[in-house]
């Protein structure tokens, strides 16, 4: 009979899939899973944790793994420098593994993967990192916050120092799934009863008393809040764009890109069954998540399409009360959940997703009626993408900025909202990085 | 010492019913050390002889519970309680299955002195124990997978 398969070497197969091919984080891991059904809720978390550590700071443990050996990291086989990686994160993020352990998993991984030769090397390097694990401290920004220097120096050129400092910092902070409640569905002391019965440990987020931060729980899935559709995932970031949108009872919404859906739901839940919000995406499979969130919560004035946002549609010139535009970005606010978008984004991809945004503000602008409201919207940080694009379109297009001063709550404080838009900062306050520019269409 | 050829799934030797050991000879006592060489260099915990194509009750395990067992005519009389989860054969490469099998097992059997003994073993051990008894029945674990077969990765050819 075969060894059972361990967790590390599925921790090994899953990030060399994903560190040495390109394979999507969340996708691959979500896979192993479930391949791996019979392993323990620990093993699950153990394995996630180290995966989900190992790419987050992979800059910083290369630097490590360099100045303990003299092969360097991009010269080393594939698989020996990943069994050193997820090594090196055991031995200097996870303290409750003993080093040993670590040191003698890894030299048995090696074995097993048919690199007999290179166990005294990989254990030697191991234990020289474990004994000089105290003295490695880094000084340069990305090697000590794990960040590509480019993305460091572009946001350099828009913030202070310190700033930069807090967001680096702030990405490498543990984040709490944040959910919206539909509270025109459930009160919030319904949620909150049902959450307290299932023994969910959760806190109000200080940005919305409308979000709570989970901090224990199994399964969403599980939750009975969830299933009835009371309490959608949606970053309290995201949900300002519901907010700042303020629609009124009756009001016809379209949502140009909006898979999976939390920012229309959000709106939905506003518009008390009045009204229609149209929410599209480009593929089915993103429409599905839209459907599957609409099965859950029940909303009957929402409706999914599939339409390319950068295809004019005739039906909806000038008809909408408000269009929602959360385009496609290079995603630099939420890499404190998605790590893997640091090492894939280029400056290249940058300047693309500019000119895509222009094309799809230059259709979906047409929509709005005269008084309407565009709410324009990423999950950035990124001057070009952002507050670049809203004077652009304030030149080019018969829109006016729209105040958004008060519709963020009391802890959010920007003196840009009153001129209709705000870069929130991850760091600066507890969310992801976003922004929000708020235009109403000029009367003709 | 040597290290033997693993017979894979197809060679017909591998469902044959296998013969009782009647004594101990330095032939067999051979067996029972390649047999041990030829699984640790599988990276396998458990092979019963027919895997390296002889026909007699032995099989030997290493689970890592710090023990090296060897049964000989080995024969299960006891089993309780049930364990699913996944199952690998060294005769069946780059493949794992589903099977459910009993969480404790006793087992009785001549060791390398051709003494009799008897063996308790509860989950992975347990596991062995069946899958290795299955084999000198000439019965493959494939037989028993609830769902799909499945491939696993070794994952190294591809990355040199």
């Amino acid at each position: 009979m075969t060894k059972p398969t361990k967790e590390r070497e599925i921790i090994l197969d899953i990030l060399l899939e994903v560190l040495e091919r390109g394979g999507f984080v969340h996708v691959i891991l979500r896979q192993a899973l479930e391949k791996n059904q019979f392993l323990e809720k620990q093993d699950r978390a153990f394995i996630t944790r180290v995966v989900e550590g190992t790419i987050e700071y992979r800059l910083t443990i290369d630097a490590v793994i360099n100045s303990c050996s003299k092969v360097k990291v991009n010269k080393m086989k594939p698989v020996i420098r990943t069994i050193l990686r997820m090594s090196v994160y055991q031995l200097l993020w996870m303290e409750r593994i003993p080093d040993s352990a670590v040191c003698n998993e890894a030299v048995n991984l090696a074995v097993k993967r048919k690199f007999q030769g290179l166990k005294g090397f990989v254990n030697g390097v191991l234990r020289t990192i474990a004994r000089q694990k105290d003295t490695f401290v880094f000084e340069d920004l990305s090697l000590k916050y794990s960040m590509p220097q480019w993305l460091i120096d572009l946001w350099r050129e828009q913030y202070p120092e310190e700033t930069v400092e807090e967001i680096l910092k702030s990405f490498l902070a543990a984040a709490p799934t944040t959910v919206r409640c539909n509270v025109n569905q459930a009160s919030m002391e319904e949620i909150r009863a049902s959450l307290d019965e299932q023994q969910v440990g959760y806190r109000v987020s200080p940005l919305s008393s409308q979000a709570l931060l989970l901090e224990k729980y199994d399964y969403l899935d599980s939750l009975e809040a969830f299933q009835k559709g009371w309490i959608q995932v949606q970053d309290a970031s995201s949900g300002f764009v519901g907010d700042v949108a303020d629609p009124k009872e009756g009001d016809q919404v379209l949502d140009v890109c909006g898979a999976p859906g939390g920012k229309s739901l959000h709106i939905a839940d506003k518009l008390k069954g009045t009204g229609l919000v149209v929410v599209r995406d480009l593929t089915e499979s993103k429409i599905r998540l839209v459907e599957d969130n609409l099965d859950r919560t029940g909303f009957t004035n929402v409706r999914a399409e599939v339409w390319d946002a950068l295809e004019y549609d005739p039906d909806w010139e000038k008809k909408a009360d408000i269009v929602i535009a959360d385009l496609p970005c290079s995603g630099l606010g939420i890499i404190g959940k998605k790590p893997d978008i640091k090492y894939q984004v280029t400056p290249e991809k940058l300047d693309d997703l500019v000119s895509l945004q222009r094309e799809i503000l230059s259709v979906v602008s047409r929509y709005v009626k005269p008084g309407g409201k565009l709410i324009y919207s990423t999950c950035t940080i990124d001057r070009k993408e952002n507050e670049d694009q809203r004077n652009w379109f304030l030149q080019e297009f018969p829109f006016e900025s729209r105040s958004i001063e008060g519709f963020l709550g009391d802890a959010v404080q920007e003196e840009a909202m009153k001129d209709g838009y705000v870069q929130l900062l991850p760091g600066r306050y507890p969310c992801d990085g976003f922004f929000i520019a708020s235009f109403v269409r000029r009367a003709e | 010492m040597a290290i033997r050829q693993v017979r894979t799934i197809g060679d017909d030797i591998l469902n044959k019913e296998c013969k009782p050991v009647k004594e101990m000879t330095p032939r067999t006592q051979q067996l029972i050390e390649d047999m041990f060489e030829t699984m640790y260099e599988a990276n396998g915990v458990g092979l019963a002889a027919p895997q390296v194509g002889i026909l007699k009750q032995i099989v030997v395990m290493d689970v890592d519970d710090g023990n090296q067992y060897v049964l000989i005519n080995p024969e299960i009389i006891e089993t309780s309680g049930s364990q699913t989860g996944p199952e690998g054969c060294l005769s069946v490469p780059g493949k794992s299955g589903t099977v459910t099998r009993p969480n404790y097992v006793k087992v009785r059997a001549y060791d390398e002195n051709m003494e009799q003994f008897e063996l308790e073993g509860e989950e992975l051990l347990a596991r062995c124990i069946c899958h290795e008894c299955a084999h000198l029945h000439g019965q493959l674990y494939v037989e028993l997978v609830e769902g799909e077969l499945m491939d696993v990765g070794t994952g190294e050819e591809d990355y040199e």
